[in-house]
């Protein structure tokens, strides 16, 4: 038997991957730069007017792009501390018994479908905003931020639990031995020394938040306008390319933007992503020091 | 004393923290519970909509979602499994493995509505496939891809060394090697990482609304070129699109529930699965 | 000198492991301002006795122990004792080297920051002393403000000998100390062990039987969680009185 030939084929299969990122970008690229031909792009991404019905269309993304970042900031404001907090709790606070309950609910928590969370955004907390806060609609900017935050506190929160894990046993030995209270060697051993991991559990919840569809599509409000307050409902890219996407004729000039606005996300999403590995790989390199 | 005062209020707002999560968690979980299930019946679950979707059952987005998860599955879990292998078995260190790898960690990233705009242009249009069964299906397998190649490699690269040197020891080749004794003793681990991503597939809603997901289907699709209702789909349209939207929240919570059953339900076998076998490997 | 003071009075120490009984009715008497080494082979109960000598054992939820060890005249495992005070009097050396990721001078000011010492004066004070005390000084008083990480080994351990003095403790407990380190750097932390009792009382725990023969005053012995024998040093290893000593200090086991 030739033993060279599992080895191409397996090798060959492996390019898939490659091949689907080859194409992804390429279809967005093909879709999405013909919208350049009609509108500037400095209309595209500054200009505040999206009304991609009319005639002519105006085609301005600065709400859209505002909205995507406004759900992301205020939603890690809300998730990130808490995760972290979970995550402190889950390895260095928790009993065994409580850590072998709460690790496997949080994981499990972290495959509740986003549709569902948008869901009770629509049944439950807006009408509950509504009335709290003599609001026009409770689907706003809080709402899909509180939800987005629920949708990230498990990926943030088991990260940083890996992190805070990574940190060797003997660092706290020395602390507690050194008559460290537990807070004390969290707060300026085990933290310090786990922080490059938390910086990327943050920057990974982040990235999962930009990209987010249905939390936003559901309970954001889908008003393209700048939000002044967190009342004020908004919609963000994904919500737009979602709600948008299924009436556009193909080809279109709004057909064109919304894959645009899908090679925005891209762009953000990667970085993102490209950030947070340039940090983990630093932060390995500490430890390697 | 006031060192031990913080320690201990510190450790107050960890536990109340912790506590405040699992109290929410329960009460949403008891809520939707509540409303769902009197929606639920054998009726709701075998019979297909009726009445504009304000009557009937939701079997067919059931088996739908059932269909959709089998065709990502398809494709996911062999080209997943095979990559993992590439990875832990035959990488060499070069351009290539680190352009692959960069690949599937950007992939894992992308947000899925972005994988929604990539299967409608490569499958429906560019493919001519059109939107249906196959198309979304794709899709899904795409954004399921990178889970089940890290679950994949995890698994081969914790098979112990000795196994693959006793192997070869005694003369098989390493093709031989992988498929006779890595694969085998990794398999059990792949499942589980492979199950965990049907309950990420079967939840997701924004890459299948333009590539192959119905707003409504009077019958079950019979071929891999015809439209699908989905649960998450399901649940959108009737609460944001239907024109009796208030009338049809006990359908809505239903379809929660059972979809939250499936995903849940899926998702549990996979995590309780996956640390029964850590345990076994301790 | 004052050597024949008592710095810890060990009574009928029991711990168990759950249901593992580790150590079985231990009683001895460390004297103050001497070295005191532990030694038998590996798993005979050693290093978990040292551990208990600063509650280091708190940590295992599955450890029980019961008896006493008074230090300053009082039950260091009594109800309402502090075990922070004690961690503080009673300071402990790893048998890895574990320097925080900091730099140097903040390790060794870890201690005297958390009990409360802010002065930038007397922290430069006791850092500098401390680096003395653990023969270091020379070597990096010109980069107290480079990471830790970056020294080597022997380094690495002194400069945790520095920072564990440097809450100036009354006995300094050492875990194999040595044992992840070349015969050079050995040659050094033992060289330190014997100028650290002229301040402190030091116990150390080894599996290397010169080492214990060099520089300790007393010995004792352990095997599976019985203390067999104990008594100096010079007569441990040239009359020993139980036979299980005489076999392991020739090398028959262990």
């Amino acid at each position: 038997m030739n033993e060279k030939t599992p080895g191409a084929v397996i090798t060959a299969i492996a390019s898939v991957s490659l091949v689907i990122m080859v194409f992804l970008l390429y279809f967005l690229l093909q879709e999405g730069l013909p919208a350049l031909r009609e509108v500037s792009i400095r209309e595209l991404i500054l200009g505040f007017d999206w009304y991609p019905t009319e005639e002519p269309p105006a085609l301005g993304m600065a709400p859209l792009i505002v909205g995507s970042l406004s759900v992301t900031a205020l939603s890690a404001l809300i998730a990130i501390p808490l995760s972290i907090a979970i995550a402190v709790f889950l390895s260095e606070v928790a009993p065994t018994w409580v850590q072998e309950v709460l690790k496997p609910a949080l994981e499990l928590l972290g495959f509740l479908p986003s549709i569902v969370l948008g869901f009770l955004g629509m049944v439950v907390l807006a009408p509950w905003l509504q009335e709290s806060f003599d609001l026009l609609s409770g689907l706003n900017l809080l709402n899909a931020s509180v939800l987005m935050g629920a949708m990230i506190i498990p990926i943030v929160a088991s990260l940083a639990e890996e992190s805070f894990q990574a940190v060797p046993r003997e660092l706290r030995d020395a602390s507690f031995a050194l008559g460290a209270t537990r807070w004390e060697t969290i707060r300026k051993v085990v933290f310090p020394a786990a922080l490059p991991g938390l910086l990327s559990a943050s920057l990974l919840g982040i990235m999962r938040a930009l990209g987010e569809t249905m939390v936003v599509l559901m309970a954001a409000g889908g008003a393209a306008l700048v939000p002044v307050s967190i009342f004020d409902p908004v919609r963000p890219l994904t919500s737009a390319i979602a709600a948008e996407m299924g009436e556009t004729p193909v080809g279109s000039t709004h057909y064109h933007a919304l894959f645009f606005a899908g090679l925005i996300l891209l762009a953000m999403t990667l970085g993102i992503n490209l950030i947070s590995m340039w940090i983990e790989k630093k932060g390995k390199e500490r430890w390697m020091a | 004393m006031s060192r031990k005062y913080v320690d201990r209020l510190a450790s107050a707002v960890l536990w109340t923290s912790a506590a405040t999560l699992v109290i929410v968690l329960l009460s949403v979980m008891a809520y939707i519970l509540a409303n769902g299930a009197e929606a639920i019946s054998w009726e709701f679950l075998t019979q297909p909509p009726r009445d504009s979707m304000t009557k009937g059952g939701i079997s067919t987005p059931i088996i739908g979602t059932f269909q959709l998860v089998l065709v990502s599955m398809t494709f996911a879990v062999p080209v997943g499994i095979a990559t993992g292998i590439f990875f832990a078995e035959y990488a060499s260190a070069g351009i290539f493995t680190t352009m692959l790898r960069l690949c599937v960690r950007c992939l894992a990233g992308v947000p899925s509505v972005v994988y929604g705009l990539f299967g409608l242009s490569l499958f429906v249009i560019f493919l001519r496939f059109g939107s249906c069964l196959l198309s979304a299906g794709l899709t899904l397998g795409c954004l399921a891809l990178p889970l089940i190649i890290t679950a994949s490699e995890t698994a081969l690269l914790a098979v112990p060394q000795d196994f693959r040197l006793a192997s070869y020891a005694l003369g098989a080749g390493k093709w031989q090697t992988v498929k006779k004794v890595v694969l085998p003793a990794a398999m059990p681990t792949i499942l589980t990482g492979a199950i965990l991503s049907v309950g990420r597939v079967a939840g997701e809603t924004a890459p299948i609304i333009f590539t192959g997901a119905a707003f409504f289907a009077p019958n079950v699709a019979k071929s891999l070129f015809q439209e699908v209702m989905a649960l998450p789909y399901h649940i959108m349209v009737l609460a944001t699109a239907g024109t009796h939207i208030e009338q049809t929240r006990p359908i809505q919570y239903g379809t929660v529930l059972v979809l939250l059953m499936v995903v849940m339900g899926v998702s549990s076998v996979g995590i309780i699965a996956r640390a029964r076998l850590r345990r076994k490997r301790k | 000198m004052a050597k024949d003071i008592t710095a810890i009075e060990v009574t009928d120490l029991n711990l168990n492991y759950g249901t593992t009984h580790t150590l079985k009715n231990i009683s001895m008497r460390i004297k103050s301002h001497s070295v005191t080494a532990f030694i038998g082979p590996s798993g005979c109960g050693k290093s978990t006795f040292l551990r208990c000598l600063n509650r280091m054992n708190d940590f295992i939820p599955s450890a029980s122990v019961s008896g006493s060890v008074m230090i300053d005249g009082r039950d260091i495992y009594a109800p309402g004792v502090d075990v922070i005070e004690l961690r503080k009097k009673v300071g402990m050396v790893f048998q890895k080297p574990n320097p925080f990721p900091m730099s140097i001078y903040d390790n060794v000011a870890f201690g005297p920051r958390i009990h409360g010492v802010k002065d930038r004066t007397i922290l430069d004070g006791v850092v500098e002393s401390s680096l003395r005390g653990s023969a270091l000084w020379d070597e990096v008083k010109d980069k107290l403000h480079s990471p830790a990480n970056g020294l080597s080994g022997g380094q690495q351990q002194r400069l945790c000998i520095a920072r564990t003095i440097a809450t100036e403790p009354e006995v300094v407990l050492m875990d194999e100390p040595t044992s992840a380190l070349d015969p050079m750097a050995t040659a050094k932390i033992e060289e330190l062990c014997r100028q650290l009792k002229e301040k402190y009382t030091v116990v150390i725990v080894t599996h290397n039987m010169q080492q214990a023969a060099r520089i300790s005053d007393d010995t004792a012995f352990f095997l599976m969680g019985d203390l067999i024998e104990f008594g100096p040093t010079d007569r441990i290893f040239t009359s020993p009185e139980d036979k299980k000593t005489g076999d392991y200090i020739t090398g028959r086991f262990g």
